[in-house]
C-alpha cells in the first residue's frame, strides 16, 4: 500500500516534468495578450497546476488506471463482429454465413467452437444444421423445369422458381417469404431459423434470407445478428443508458466501472450506475432498502428545512452544502448538521465532521445508559442519516452535471469576452467540474458503504477518510459554483457601479479552483484507495493504533498520516516550495500559508 | 364453453383459403386413420372427430376437435382444441386446451392438419393413465374469458407422452 502511495507521488512529479515546455509556451502567450498584467510569480503557479490537470486525461478524474474497457458504436460492433466470422472462415475454410451461424450457435467463442470442430466436424454440422454439400445451393439437376409441389402452398412450380435450404425440401419463394417474415417478427430466434420441413433441420444461411426476404426483413435479420453478437459474447454488454446504441468490452478482472460515449458511468458487472470503491453487493442491497424505505423518506426530504437561526423554510437550490440564509438573516450553515458553516473550517478552529452519524452526541454529552438508549432508539433514524447524504450527494451531482453544461454553453465563452483569454485555457474550470462530478458520484455511493460498515475501528478511519474528501469537495463546489459568479456579468443592474474584477483576480481564481481540484483528486483517491483495500491499514500490525490516534488526532487539526506520501516531492522541490501538509498544494517558497487551503506552513 | 370464441377473426388471406382448399381435397381422399372431417361450409374452423385407437385406453371412445385458421395460415399455426367433454389426459386440460409443442413454438407450414391430427392420436394412444395435467384447475382458473391456448407460455418438458 505504502509504496503503491509513493511510486504514484513519483511518477505524477515526471509527468508534471515532462509537459513544463509546452505550459510556458501557453503561459508567454497569454502574458502577451493580456499586456502583462499578472506577476511573473503567478504566472509559474498557474502554470504549476495546470500541468498536474493536464497530465491526465478529463475522461477519469479520479481514477487514472489503465482502461481496461473498450466502448463499440455500431460499426465497432460490426467490424468486430465481422473480424470474427473471418477468422472463422480462414481457420475452417467454410464460407462466410456458414462460420456466422456456427459462431451465433457457439456464442462467439471462437476457440470453444473450432475445438468442436476439429473433435467432430460431423457432430457440429449436424447440430447446427449445415450440410456438407452447402446450405442454400439446391442439389444440381440435370433437367432445368421439373414442376414439383411447394411443400407449404401445395401449388405446382417450375423447379427455377423455387428454393431449398440445400436440403431436398423446396418451397416456392413466395412461402419462403412469408416462412422467413413470420419468423423474423418472433424476434432474434430467426438467427437459428431451420428448412420448414420438420424432419430436416437444414440451417436457413443469411445469404438465402438475402435473397428472399423482403427489405424490412433482411434490415431486421442484419439488426438482430448485431445485437446476437454484443448479447452472446461474455465480454460485451450493452451501455443501459436509455437511447444509447453504444456497447462495452470489458477486458479487465476487478473495478469494473466504465464509462461509455454517452457519457454515463456505469458498473460493468451489475449494470447499475458507477459505484467504485463500493462493491456490487452493497450497492443492490442499498438499492433494495431505499426502495423499501422510500415512502418513509420522501415525506420527510421532500420539504425544505428551516433556517436554524431564523426558522423561515429554507429549499436547497445549489449544489455545495453551506447554505446562507436570505438577508436580513444570512445566517451561514451546513444544509447536513444545520450547524454554523463557521464550524466546519479550519480557518476558525472548527473541523469538517458533519458525515459522521452522531458524533456530536457522543462526545461525552450523554452519560454511557442515555448512549445506549439513543442508539436503540430508532434504526431509522441512523438509516435516514445515510439516505440524506446519499441522496443529498446525488442532487448535488445532477447540479453539478447541469452546472458543467452551462459553462461549456455559454460561461467560457463569456470569460473569453471579457478577459481575452482563449477558451483553450479555460479547461480548468471545466475539470474542476468534472471532478466535482465524479466526486459526488464517489462520495454518495460511500454513504451506502459507510451504512453497513459495522467494525468500530474501521468505521472510524473510514469516517474520518471521508470527512476529509468531503470537506475538501465542498470547498471545490463552493469555488466553482460561487467564486466563478463574481467573475461574470451580473444580471443585477445596481452591482455597475463595484470594481470590475481584474485579469489578475482571475490569475488568483483560477490558482484556487486548479489546486483544488488536484487536492480534492488527491482526497479521493486516498479514499477510494483505502476503501477498495477493505480499509486494511487499520488492523495492520502496528499501524492500527498509529492510524487511529492520527484520525482522533487530526480532529484537533494535529497532524495527518498522509505525510509520509508527499515526503518525495516535497524534498525534490525544496528550493521552488513547500508542499501543503493538508492539501498538498505546492506552494511558493515566499508564502507561509497554503494558497489553496489556508493551512500554516508550520 | 371457452372454445366457441376464436382469437381474432379476421378473414383467411388467398394464401390461406387456397391452401385449405387443397388439405380439404386431400382429406376427403385420403382421410388419415381414425379422423372424420364433420361436413360444413366453413373452411376457417373445422371440427373433426377423432376415435381412440384399439388396444389402447381410449379405445371405442369418440371425441372432438376443433381448428381454427388464422388468417395467415400455414404461416402461423391453427388453434386446436377438443370440445367438451376433453379426453382425460396428462397433457390435455379440462377445458380443452392441449400441451403440445407442434402447435405451439415448433408449428412448421410445412405441417398439416392430417398431420397434426396424426401427433394427437399419437399422444392419446401413449398415455399411460387417464388423468389430468397437475395443474390444471389453476391453468383453468387462468384460462376464463375465452383465452386462446395460443396465448398461453407453454413449458414442454416430457416427451414421453
Amino acid at each position: 500500500m505504502d509504496s503503491d502511495v509513493e511510486m504514484n507521488a513519483a511518477s505524477d512529479e515526471e509527468e508534471v516534468m515532462d509537459d513544463e515546455d509546452y505550459y510556458d509556451y501557453c503561459y508567454s502567450d497569454m502574458g502577451d495578450d493580456d499586456g502583462g498584467d499578472g506577476s511573473d510569480a503567478e504566472d509559474m503557479v498557474a502554470g504549476d497546476y495546470d500541468e498536474g490537470l493536464e497530465a491526465e486525461g478529463s475522461d477519469e478524474v479520479v481514477s487514472r488506471r489503465e482502461q481496461t474497457f473498450a466502448v463499440l458504436n455500431e460499426q465497432d460492433i460490426s467490424e468486430r463482429q465481422g473480424e470474427d466470422i473471418s477468422k472463422v472462415t480462414a481457420v475452417l475454410s467454410i464460407a462466410r454465413e456458414e462460420a456466422c451461424v456456427l459462431l451465433h450457435h457457439y456464442r462467439w467463442n471462437i476457440s470453444k467452437l473450432s475445438d468442436e470442430w476439429f473433435a467432430d466436424e460431423e457432430k457440429v454440422r449436424h447440430t447446427v444444421g449445415l450440410l456438407f454439400t452447402g446450405n442454400g445451393h439446391p442439389p444440381s439437376r440435370k433437367a432445368s423445369s421439373i414442376t414439383l409441389t411447394c411443400g407449404i402452398c401445395f401449388e405446382g412450380y417450375s423447379s427455377e422458381t423455387m428454393s431449398s435450404a440445400g436440403c431436398a425440401h423446396f418451397y416456392c419463394h413466395e412461402c419462403w417469404e412469408g416462412y422467413i417474415s413470420a419468423a423474423i417478427s418472433g424476434g432474434p430466434g430467426c438467427l437459428s431459423l431451420r428448412c420448414p420441413d420438420p424432419s430436416c433441420g437444414a440451417m436457413i444461411l443469411q445469404g438465402m434470407i438475402n435473397k428472399l426476404a423482403k427489405a424490412e426483413d433482411k434490415e431486421k435479420y442484419a439488426r438482430f445478428l448485431l445485437r446476437a453478437y454484443v448479447e452472446g459474447s461474455k465480454m460485451t454488454k450493452w451501455c443501459p443508458a436509455p437511447d444509447c446504441t453504444c456497447a462495452v468490452e470489458f477486458v479487465g478482472d476487478e473495478n469494473y466501472d466504465v464509462l461509455c460515449n454517452c457519457k454515463f458511468s456505469f458498473c460493468w458487472n451489475c449494470t447499475e450506475e458507477a459505484h467504485r470503491p463500493v462493491n456490487c453487493e452493497t450497492v443492490s442491497k442499498w438499492i433494495l432498502k431505499n426502495s423499501a424505505e422510500s415512502e418513509n423518506m420522501n415525506w420527510i426530504l421532500a420539504n425544505s428545512k428551516p433556517c436554524p437561526k431564523c426558522k423561515r423554510p429554507i429549499e436547497k437550490n445549489q449544489g455545495c452544502m453551506h447554505m446562507t440564509c436570505t438577508p436580513p438573516c444570512k445566517f451561514e450553515f451546513c444544509w447536513l448538521c444545520l450547524g454554523a458553516w463557521s464550524d466546519h473550517g479550519e480557518r476558525t478552529g472548527g473541523f469538517y465532521a458533519c458525515n459522521r452519524y452522531e458524533s456530536a452526541k457522543k462526545e461525552g454529552a450523554y452519560d454511557e445508559t442515555e448512549a445506549r438508549r439513543e442508539r436503540a432508539k430508532n434504526s431509522l433514524e441512523r438509516y435516514m442519516h445515510y439516505y440524506e447524504r446519499w441522496a443529498s450527494n446525488q442532487a448535488s451531482r445532477q447540479k453539478a452535471q447541469a452546472d458543467l453544461l452551462k459553462a461549456e454553453r455559454e460561461q467560457l465563452a463569456k470569460l473569453t469576452d471579457i478577459f481575452g483569454i482563449p477558451e483553450t485555457q479555460l479547461k480548468f474550470i471545466i475539470e474542476a467540474w468534472s471532478q466535482i462530478i465524479e466526486c459526488r458520484r464517489v462520495l454518495k455511493w460511500t454513504y451506502a458503504y459507510g451504512y453497513y460498515l459495522d467494525d468500530k475501528v474501521k468505521s472510524e478511519f473510514f469516517e474520518y477518510l471521508q470527512g476529509e474528501a468531503e470537506s475538501g469537495l465542498e470547498r471545490l463546489h463552493q469555488c466553482a459554483e460561487k467564486d466563478l459568479q463574481t467573475f461574470l456579468p451580473s444580471l443585477k443592474p445596481d452591482t455597475n457601479e463595484t470594481t470590475v474584477p481584474s485579469v489578475s483576480d482571475f490569475g488568483d481564481f483560477r490558482v484556487k479552483l486548479a489546486g483544488l481540484t488536484s487536492v480534492t483528486r488527491n482526497y479521493f483517491e486516498n479514499l477510494v484507495r483505502a476503501l477498495e483495500a477493505g480499509l486494511e491499514d487499520v488492523h495492520a500490525t502496528g499501524q492500527g493504533a498509529a492510524t487511529t490516534s492520527a484520525a482522533t488526532s487530526s480532529k484537533k487539526g494535529g497532524t495527518k498520516p498522509k505525510k509520509k506520501q508527499h515526503a518525495k516531492p516535497s524534498s525534490d522541490h525544496s528550493d521552488d516550495g513547500w508542499p501543503c501538509e493538508r492539501c498538498t498544494f505546492l506552494n511558493l517558497p515566499s508564502v507561509d500559508v497554503c494558497s489553496v487551503c489556508e493551512k500554516s506552513r508550520y | 364453453m371457452t372454445s366457441s370464441s376464436s382469437p381474432s377473426r379476421k378473414a383467411l388471406s388467398k394464401i390461406a383459403c387456397n391452401r385449405l382448399q387443397k388439405e380439404l381435397t386431400e382429406w376427403q381422399l385420403s382421410p388419415p386413420a381414425g379422423f372424420k372431417h364433420k361436413v360444413s361450409d366453413n373452411l376457417q374452423r373445422w371440427v373433426i372427430e377423432v376415435t381412440g385407437a384399439a388396444g389402447t385406453l381410449y379405445a371405442g371412445e369418440t371425441y372432438q376437435l376443433q381448428v381454427d385458421f388464422p388468417e395467415h395460415y400455414p404461416m402461423e399455426a391453427p388453434q386446436v382444441i377438443f370440445l367438451n367433454p376433453a379426453p382425460m389426459h396428462p397433457h390435455i386440460y379440462s377445458n380443452g386446451h392441449i400441451c403440445l409443442d407442434i402447435l405451439y413454438d415448433s408449428w412448421s407450414p410445412a405441417m398439416t392438419v392430417s398431420s397434426v391430427c396424426i401427433s394427437i392420436l399419437s399422444m392419446l394412444s401413449s398415455s399411460p393413465a387417464k388423468q389430468r395435467p397437475a395443474d390444471n384447475d389453476r391453468y383453468v382458473r387462468n384460462c376464463r374469458n375465452g383465452r386462446s391456448p395460443k396465448e398461453t407460455r407453454w413449458w414442454f418438458h416430457d416427451d414421453t407422452v
